[in-house]
């Protein structure tokens, strides 16, 4: 998780209007708006390295939208992990293993899907 | 109705015109996405070399997890390409994945042009000039060159014609 604060007005106090406490404070928060960024922990450090960032291999959609079946991304549309360190939207994968085609491969390696823990470093 | 497809399609789509394979084009019919046209140019140094093959593919709602049928709308001779345009190649059958997009789909059978797999022949008169004549398999590939320039329209009517002839 990344927080950051954005959007911070400032004002600068008159020192007709400096008090005790702030007389040596040259700017008054007088509002603030959080803003917080969220990125699943695929491993990519360096998501703007093909201007779109990381996307799942079966839709395309970076992992920070959702599986095409899904309207919010979030916890409600989580990445699976392989032991083969591979990594898809779960619904993608699941869908993908659903079928007798799949022989229950990893679709990029072709070995024998076995979904991880977590992610596999 | 399942649009899962046509989202991937769409996304296939933008891949092939922004970062487009040398010497594949592809694009979805005006009116129907799940039906492309395609256009693989011969590899240079092959005896397919200039050719302008045209393709159909088809994709159905199980896209990306099936794969879409290719058909060759020019006339082929390859060893593994049927008469009626079909082809023989193991990503499209039972090594499919669904990691492939069209843009791969497309760069593949163009590396089956000048790489055939005389092993599972789908034209058993072109493998077998493959693997033992390939003065004459060259011959017949650089017909198919010169068909590949008509429309597959006109190449229908030019047979017709020839056949009316003979």
């Amino acid at each position: 998780m990344e927080m950051e604060e954005k959007e911070k007005d400032n004002e600068t106090t008159r020192p007709s209007n400096a008090r005790l406490e702030v007389c040596d404070q040259r700017v008054k928060i007088k509002k603030w708006h959080a803003i917080a960024q969220w990125r699943w922990d695929t491993g990519n450090n360096d998501p703007e390295d093909d201007g779109e960032g990381d996307v799942c291999g079966i839709c395309r959609v970076p992992f920070e939208g959702c599986c095409p079946s899904c309207k919010m991304p979030g916890d409600d549309c989580p990445l699976i992990w392989g032991e083969c360190t591979h990594v898809f939207h779960m619904h993608c994968l699941l869908q993908w293993i659903g079928t007798a085609s799949s022989k229950q491969q990893c679709p990029m390696d072709r070995r024998p899907w076995v979904t991880a823990e977590r992610k596999v470093d | 109705m399942s649009t899962n497809c046509r989202r991937r399609l769409i996304r296939d789509f933008k891949r092939l015109s922004t970062d487009p394979p040398g010497g594949i084009s592809g694009s979805p019919c005006p009116d129907n996405i799940m039906l492309w046209n395609a256009v693989i140019f011969g590899p240079a140094d092959t005896p397919f070399e200039d050719g302008t093959f045209k393709l159909m593919l088809t994709f159905d709602e199980s896209y990306p997890n099936k794969p879409p049928t290719v058909k060759f709308l020019s006339r082929m001779f390859h060893p593994n390409v049927y008469a009626n345009g079909e082809l023989c190649l193991d990503i499209l059958q039972n090594r499919w994945s669904p990691t492939y997009d069209v843009a791969a789909i497309l760069t593949s059978i163009q590396s089956l042009l000048h790489d055939p797999n005389p092993n599972s022949p789908a034209n058993a008169e072109a493998a077998q000039l493959y693997r033992e004549n390939m003065k004459e398999y060259v011959r017949r590939v650089r017909a198919t060159v010169e068909d590949s320039w008509l429309d597959p329209d006109e190449q229908v009517a030019m047979e017709q014609d020839s056949a009316g002839q003979a």
